[in-house]
């Protein structure tokens, strides 16, 4: 069965100082694949200014807005409409021998392939002090393993919005044991890399009616290859399975490659910005 | 042409035109001073305030004693003065330096050795005793680079926004003049002398204009307040009047201009209407109320300077 | 005979431990000098003085001066030029270039697989970890087909002749090298100060760089592009190669553009000149990878343009050097050259690479802390000279210092046997006479779709200060003409 989702995007931004040369560039339509199609975008900006699409360099669709004029106040407006079909994530055979796809973890071959999923990056280091204790169980098949650790990130951490911000690292994470989506996701794919299998941020929208964690943001969650199976999606913040209520929006190694909003602008002084996200099924 | 780099072509033009003026209005007052006919006139005080007033960094309050060395610095070496000769040669480099690949090797290079000559010049030496020569150099190498510029560089675009931005300053730098001489003239008036017309200060302002042989060959007379004014800004022939700069101002825009009848707000067409009231304008008027008049004038070339800024430097 | 006792060269010692490249072990000259030193001879010291002075008045007239950097304040200095040039004959030159095509178009060729297929990774000859860590490997150039399939359009290959004769490769240079502006002025100083000699050589012009260049660029424009309109883009008029980015510029006739200039449309790159829009569609770009574009990489370089990686991506532009070349010019990548050379070319190598110790190999690291004095050290990433330790040159404590930095980080650090680079007579001028000083040779080459280039000639730098093996210019490095000759002899 297929679920029609709107989504509504946005934002809004002050600058104490009179901006004259702005662009933006958005990473939030939703991504046209295999279990969802998008129907219509809208975009709408309070200055009028141009505004065009593009893609980012993995390919997901972009926003730009370029003022002509200098102001102090902008507002953004997006409406997405998609179909999304219903889908089990359990619909694959458990392999019968875990070994053999451990072997494809170390081969070679594979780990080129999948190279840039499988390296730390900035946001996804543990510091060597960290002391986790999540163990993995090589007498298990991948996916359980994946499972497992899962729960054990979301068990792990608290959610708690306002503690950390885009720029936190795992490090302060591990320390307080607190974040948000991001936090998890990024804990999440540093355990999982360093366990050999590759895993992928992604952003995106949660339709929040089954009273899930992720505030009204944008959400994030990961990706994990397993050998034989594919891309598999995981929400360490709410401890599930990635189903039907996900609205994948893009990819990346991290956060910085899925940032919904990029903004290059010279001003000087105070600037606010407030985001919101509403995500509606019919 | 990218719209950048004309702009700073026009800026270089501006800046070479300016170190000129400068440089001259230093020397020439300062050396007509000292056998200036009147006392005042011959006052050292008297010509360092005409010198501060004409970079547009006047003092009013008489009770301070300026300092020659001082003033003099300012005006030409001093670095932390904007309207300092060597800020000029500085920022025309630059400017030069970033439209280096559209104009010639030969006029960089002379743009080059400029630069190096102000910035090497003994400091010591210029206040104490190299003011003359310091000053016909610079105005000496200014016509070089005018040379350079005419002789050098193809005559197109880039040509007429040199020499678009060289006209434009020296329109601008003209009325300067004419204002700072003016109000020398008005200081000057004395109780045996009340009469402002005849004052020693025109021919002053003449060479300052490097006029004053033009006008005598011109008028065949002693210059007067009416006839110095008269020649410097209507007389379309004089080279260094501000018409004869509007006109050449006019004729390089259109080089620029790809409309042929360019829109009331545009630069071209500000341009012409300014040329057409001063061919109708008689210098009666003009002499009755020089100061509203100076005060106009500097407010259009402002406003040419905007719109040819909207047009074509936009980037 | 002809002996070095004439007075232009009557100071010249010889030192035993060094190739010269003019005098032979008994100190005598060689064929190939002989007619210039016998010119250069009429000279006296006094002479030559002079027209070294008017040399380096005339480069700094014509603003051909670069920015030191230093602790106080930004300096205007020329790159000191040596009159004597640097002969190189037809023959030896033929090995060269050969050998400079050779392996551009080999690392053009790696370039394409790690961004694409990965073969040579998948079949362990490069190790993955090599390019995967590297910071120099751009993501974003991940399946990314670069226009005409070419990324390093220009290479600058820096080569040395060791004490047995041969050349060796050091170094190829393929995100931005510069200076080749210096090539072509050093030609031009020359012919002014001592045109007479060019009267007994027949050398190779190397004036016809910019043209070559220009036509590369060409060769590589976006599909459905008939005439292309092609642009260098420069950091601006404070960066130290300004001067060699307004030459190229002038030189090929194309705009010299800053990124302020340019803007992006619908993913058309367009500049901003005073009769509107014009779209651009090849990028002879002079700005580091990250700054190119602050929606892609450094959102707070204000030297790019927003937008343009995704042109580039699309194929509506393009960029030369492709963006993501400095993984290639890796010092670590660069040890696996005659492997890289094997496997896409099935050739072996026909210039020689220095051997090359990995730290990060634990048995090569091994070797590299226990040999530190007989070795170079250098950091893979960084270029310009900055951070390289010459182990002969270090104190007991320099030494220990070296040590604990490798062992710290030891992926940063190669380490390679102390190559003599051989020596040139080079006019010294606080001794007033000639000295035996290192060079090393930049060589240009040039790939297009299809096309192809070798500048005959080249950039010979000098170590100036006796001894010195670094030969930068921001190091305090000159040059010298070099001449490619045209008869094999």
């Amino acid at each position: 069965m297929a679920l029609d989702y709107t989504v509504t995007y946005s934002a809004e931004n002050h600058y104490e100082n009179l901006v004259k040369d702005a662009i933006w560039q958005f990473l939030i339509i939703p991504e046209d694949n295999d279990n969802q199609r998008v129907t219509d975008v809208q975009f709408n900006n309070s200055l009028d200014a141009p505004v065009s699409y593009s893609e980012n360099s993995k390919g997901f669709r972009t926003i730009r807005v370029t003022p002509v004029k200098p102001f102090n106040d902008i507002s953004f407006t997006a409406n997405f409409r998609l179909v999304k079909d219903e889908m089990n994530p359990f619909d694959f055979v458990p392999p019968e021998d875990p070994g053999k796809d451990y072997l494809t973890l170390d081969s070679l071959e594979f780990r080129v392939d999948h190279d840039s999923y499988l390296r730390p990056t900035s946001y996804t280091t543990v510091p060597g002090s960290a002391e986790l204790t999540f163990q993995w169980d090589n007498e298990k098949d991948i996916f359980t393993n994946i499972q497992a650790l899962n729960s054990w990130v979301y068990e792990y951490l608290k959610f708690t919005p306002g503690i950390t911000t885009v720029e936190t690292t795992l490090q302060d994470v591990l320390g307080h044991r607190k974040g948000v989506c991001q936090d998890f996701t990024h804990l999440f794919l540093a355990l999982v890399r360093k366990h050999k299998v590759p895993a992928r941020y992604v952003s995106g929208y949660l339709h929040q009616g089954s009273g899930y964690f992720g505030d009204s943001q944008m959400h994030a969650w990961a990706e994990v290859y397993i050998p034989r199976v594919g891309w598999i999606g995981f929400d360490p913040t709410n401890n599930l399975l990635v189903g039907s209520d996900h609205i994948k929006v893009a990819h990346g190694r991290d956060y910085s490659e899925c940032s919904p909003l990029t903004g290059v602008l010279y001003t000087l002084g105070e600037n606010r910005t407030s985001h919101a996200v509403g995500v509606a099924c019919q | 042409m990218l719209a950048r780099v004309a702009n700073n072509l026009y800026w270089m033009g501006r800046y070479i035109e300016r170190s000129e003026h400068v440089a001259r209005y230093m020397h020439v007052n300062y050396f007509s001073s000292l056998d200036a006919p009147n006392e005042l006139s011959q006052d050292r005080q008297f010509v360092l305030r005409s010198m501060k007033f004409m970079v547009g960094d006047p003092v009013t309050d008489l009770e301070i004693q300026l300092d020659e060395a001082e003033v003099l610095h300012d005006l030409g070496l001093n670095p932390e003065k904007g309207y300092s000769i060597i800020n000029n040669v500085k920022f025309s480099r630059e400017n030069a330096n970033s439209a280096r690949d559209l104009i010639s090797t030969e006029l960089y290079e002379a743009i080059n050795k400029f630069y190096h000559f102000v910035l090497n010049y003994d400091k010591e030496l210029y206040v104490k005793r190299g003011l003359y020569d310091f000053c016909m150099n610079i105005t000496e190498m200014t016509t070089i680079l005018r040379g350079k510029i005419r002789a050098t560089l193809l005559h197109d675009e880039v040509y007429a926004i040199i020499m678009m931005g060289m006209n434009l300053e020296r329109a601008t730098q003209i009325i300067r003049i004419i204002n700072a001489k003016y109000n020398d003239a008005l200081l000057a008036r004395n109780g045996y002398d009340p009469d402002v017309s005849k004052s020693f200060e025109w021919v002053t302002l003449l060479k300052c204009a490097e006029s004053y042989d033009m006008m005598r060959r011109y008028y065949k007379k002693a210059p007067s307040s009416l006839s110095t004014l008269e020649f410097l800004i209507l007389n379309g022939n004089c080279p260094r009047s501000v018409m004869n700069s509007l006109d050449q101002v006019n004729k390089h825009i259109q080089v620029l201009e790809k409309s042929k009848n360019p829109g009331k707000e545009s630069a071209a067409f500000f341009i012409e209407k300014i040329r057409a009231e001063l061919k109708f304008k008689h210098i009666e008027e003009i002499e009755g109320n020089i100061r509203e008049f100076i005060e106009t004038k500097l407010e259009d070339l402002v406003m040419v300077a905007d719109k040819l800024e909207k047009e074509f430097f936009n980037y | 005979m002809i002996t070095a006792t004439n007075p232009i060269f009557s100071c010249y010692e010889h030192d035993q431990a060094h190739y010269d490249e003019v005098f032979n072990a008994k100190g005598e000259i060689k064929k190939m000098y002989e007619t210039l030193f016998e010119l250069y001879c009429g000279h006296s010291i006094e002479d030559y003085i002079l027209l070294n002075n008017k040399a380096k008045s005339s480069f700094f007239n014509q603003g051909i001066t670069f920015q030191v950097y230093g602790e106080k304040e930004t300096k205007e200095k020329i790159f000191p030029f040596d009159l004597f040039p640097r002969i190189i004959g037809a023959e030896e030159w033929d090995h060269i270039e050969k050998g400079a095509l050779q392996r551009s178009k080999a690392l053009n060729l790696f370039l394409w697989d790690i961004y694409h297929d990965k073969k040579i990774l998948k079949q362990g000859i490069v190790p993955v970890d090599l390019i995967g860590s590297s910071a120099n490997y751009l993501q974003a150039m991940i399946g990314v087909d670069p226009p005409g399939g070419v990324y390093n359009h220009v290479s600058g290959t820096d080569i040395i002749k060791h004490s047995d004769g041969e050349y060796y490769v050091l170094e190829d240079n393929i995100r931005c090298p510069s200076g080749v502006s210096y090539v072509v002025c050093n030609r031009t100083a020359l012919k002014r100060a001592l045109f007479g000699v060019f009267n007994h050589y027949r050398a190779h012009t190397v004036t016809n760089y910019a043209e070559n260049l220009l036509e590369i660029l060409q060769s590589v424009k976006p599909r459905g592009v008939d005439i292309p309109t092609c642009v260098v883009i420069t950091p601006g008029m404070y960066n130290s190669a300004y001067y060699e980015h307004s030459y190229l510029a002038k030189a090929m006739g194309v705009e010299l553009v800053e990124g302020r200039d340019l803007y992006v449309e619908n993913d058309f790159v367009y500049m901003k000149t005073i009769n509107g829009p014009k779209k651009v569609d090849v990028i002879y770009r002079r700005v580091d990878d990250l700054f190119i574009d602050p929606l892609e990489f450094r959102a707070d370089s204000s030297l790019g343009v927003p937008g343009l990686f995704s042109a580039y991506r699309k194929g509506n532009v393009c960029l030369a050097n492709a963006p993501g070349t400095g993984v290639a010019d890796d010092k670590a990548v660069y040890t696996y050259m005659p492997e890289i050379i094997k496997y896409y070319l099935d050739e072996e190598p026909i210039l020689n690479n220095v051997h090359t110790y990995h730290c990060s190999r634990p048995e090569e690291l091994k070797y590299v802390l226990e040999h530190i004095s007989e070795l170079v050290v250098k950091p893979v990433d960084e270029s310009g000279g900055y951070g390289i330790s010459i182990g002969n040159k270090l104190s007991k404590q320099e030494i220990a210092e070296v040590r604990e930095q490798i062992k710290k980080e030891p992926r940063k650090y190669i380490a390679q046997p102390i190559m003599s680079l051989s020596v040139h007579p080079t006019y010294i001028d606080e001794s007033q006479s000639f000295e035996q000083r290192h060079v090393d040779l930049r060589t240009f080459t040039l790939l297009g779709h299809n096309e192809e280039f070798v500048l005959k000639g080249g950039l010979s730098r000098v170590a100036l200060q006796k001894g010195n093996l670094v030969v930068n210019s921001s190091q305090g490095g000159g040059s010298k003409d070099t001449w490619v000759l045209k008869d094999k002899q």
